[in-house]
């Protein structure tokens, strides 16, 4: 347990003193959330779209923010790999499940607290729009929004533990990008339909901003919140298993 | 019992043998320096001993457990300064042994006795606020070096700890380390000679992954028939070379 603790305090450290993770996990997402209402403050009423509406856009920014907590997850595990900071501490007691529970669970704190902000920050542009947002709908969503968080890291631990810190923000830039527009986050796949709507229900980044959308709108009904958000939950056990496996292997092969 | 025993161990990768069927016997609290030239097979050796790397045949005992079987309890009661200085960089000097600390013990009192125990042995308090990564190459390796020892190991293993030191830096580390002689085993690896002659009880000079020589500073003179560490090393890696041929 002290192991533990140990390593998810230093990886905190390491992530929270670094200035690049403020402007990609927080300015960022801030900076999009304030773009995208001021266009939605241009769209005509009648074309009745709303993605980037504050009720929307406020969850959909939420899970766009947690891609970059990927981003920085796959740069700090790549990057204890390629120097000899990893292998020192494979010298020690640890062992590899040490080792994933700690880079997994500051990362979720992380999350969680910027996703507070950009909800806070949600809050205010909804009351300068004059859009009701319901903030018990936003309180609980943030919850909601874990199983997300931790889908998202654990990829962020597999490309880190799998590619060198070269490839593996390359790789997860790829994520971003397809959980930008296939996780409905600035696309709205519903309204469109079609094969565009078929390709993101294949994916598990729709399904995130859905679960968490429907949440905020106290929306609990069976297609809007609970399969979805079971979809999320079943990805992040998958991936959470699935990148533990790999880092397990990857110590093993560097110890052979 | 022995602090280290290894048996026929041997290193092979592809298509090279990096550590090729070594006997060592290393008693308690002795200080035993690795000679050898660029590739000899020495931080493989260091690697095979705790528990980095599998050897490919032969076996290695750690305080009379094997490397194969008890690896777990070997991690407890080794310490291991890597070639490269390895530190965790956004943290502090003091963060950093507070991290190490806390991997082997539980208690903040202890944790806290220790690393101001390290700090005074390694003069590390004029940096102990300082970010690991601001750290000159000297200061970072002292730190690296410190990490190794908060948790008080039996069996220390030194990859060219004085690596890019100055010369006071070098003689300060000296000092550090022999502090420590006689309180645990230290292996230590370097290529220079002054420093093994300084420090070692005992050496062995390792030649394309064998050891063809091993004994104390006079016992490795006798044996090449020249007069200090240095001219008795260069004969017998000439010599061992030669041999390869
Ligand atoms: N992972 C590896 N894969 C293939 N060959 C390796 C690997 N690690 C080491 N070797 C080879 O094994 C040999 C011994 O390397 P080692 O690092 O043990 O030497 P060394 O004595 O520590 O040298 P130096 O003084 O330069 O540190 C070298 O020829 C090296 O190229
Ligand atoms: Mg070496």
């Amino acid at each position: 347990m002290n192991k533990i603790k140990a390593f998810s305090t230093r990886n905190r450290k390491e992530i929270l003193r670094d200035p690049l993770s403020y402007i990609f996990c927080l300015a960022f997402p801030l900076v999009m959330l304030i773009i995208m209402s001021v266009l939605n403050a241009s769209i005509p009423k009648q074309a009745n779209m709303t993605v980037f509406r504050i009720d929307n856009l406020s969850s959909g920014i939420a899970v766009f923010g947690q891609t970059f907590v990927m981003l920085f997850t796959s740069l700090t595990v790549s990057k204890d790999r390629s120097g000899s900071f990893l292998v020192r501490m494979y010298a020690t007691p640890m062992k590899s499940s040490d080792f994933t529970i700690g880079y997994i669970t500051p990362m979720i704190i992380i999350s969680f607290f910027q996703n507070v902000i950009i909800y806070i920050a949600s809050f205010i542009i909804s009351i300068i729009t004059d859009v009701d947002l319901n903030i018990g709908g936003m309180i609980l969503s943030l919850i909601i929004l874990m199983p997300s968080a931790i889908m998202f890291i654990c990829f962020g631990l597999l490309f880190g533990t799998l590619f060198n810190e070269k490839s593996a923000p390359g790789l997860c830039s790829i994520i971003i990008s397809l959980s930008g527009f296939l996780g409905c986050i600035f696309f709205d796949a519903d309204s469109t339909g079609g094969a565009m709507l078929k390709v993101c229900k294949s994916l598990p980044f729709y399904y995130c901003t859905k679960s968490a959308r429907a949440c905020v709108k106290l929306d609990f009904s069976a297609g809007a919140f609970i399969i979805p958000i079971v979809i999320v939950i079943a990805s992040a056990a998958v991936l959470g298993c699935l990148s533990s496996f790999v880092f397990k292997s990857k110590m093993k092969a560097d110890l052979s | 019992m022995n602090a280290i025993e290894t048996k026929n161990l041997t290193k092979k990768y592809k298509n090279k043998t990096a550590v090729d069927s070594i006997n060592l016997t290393v008693g308690e609290g002795e200080l035993f320096s690795l000679l050898g030239v660029n590739g000899a097979g020495k931080t493989t050796t260091i690697r095979m001993l705790s528990g980095l790397s599998t050897p490919t045949d032969g076996e290695a005992f750690i305080n009379g457990k094997s490397c194969k079987t008890k690896i777990d309890e070997i991690k407890n009661i080794i310490g291991i300064s890597p070639q490269d200085t390895a530190v965790a960089d956004n943290l502090t000097v003091r963060e950093n042994l507070d991290f190490m600390a806390s991997i082997y013990y539980a208690d903040k009192e202890t944790i806290n006795e220790k690393i101001e125990k390290i700090t005074s042995i390694f003069n590390l308090s004029e940096v102990e606020d300082q970010k690991a990564k601001t750290l000159s190459g000297g200061w970072k390796r002292k730190l690296s070096i410190a990490m190794a020892l908060i948790s008080e190991p039996k069996v220390l293993f030194l990859d060219e700890p004085t690596l890019g030191l100055d010369v006071l830096a070098r003689r300060e580390l000296w000092r550090a380390i022999e502090a420590l002689k006689g309180k645990m085993t230290i292996i230590l690896t370097t290529h220079y000679m002054e420093e093994a002659e300084h420090l070692s009880d005992r050496i062995a000079i390792m030649i394309s992954g064998k050891i063809k020589a091993c004994g104390t500073v006079a016992d490795l003179e006798e044996l090449s028939g020249k007069k200090g560490l240095e001219e008795a090393f260069v004969a017998i890696a000439e010599r061992g070379m030669s041999e390869n041929e």
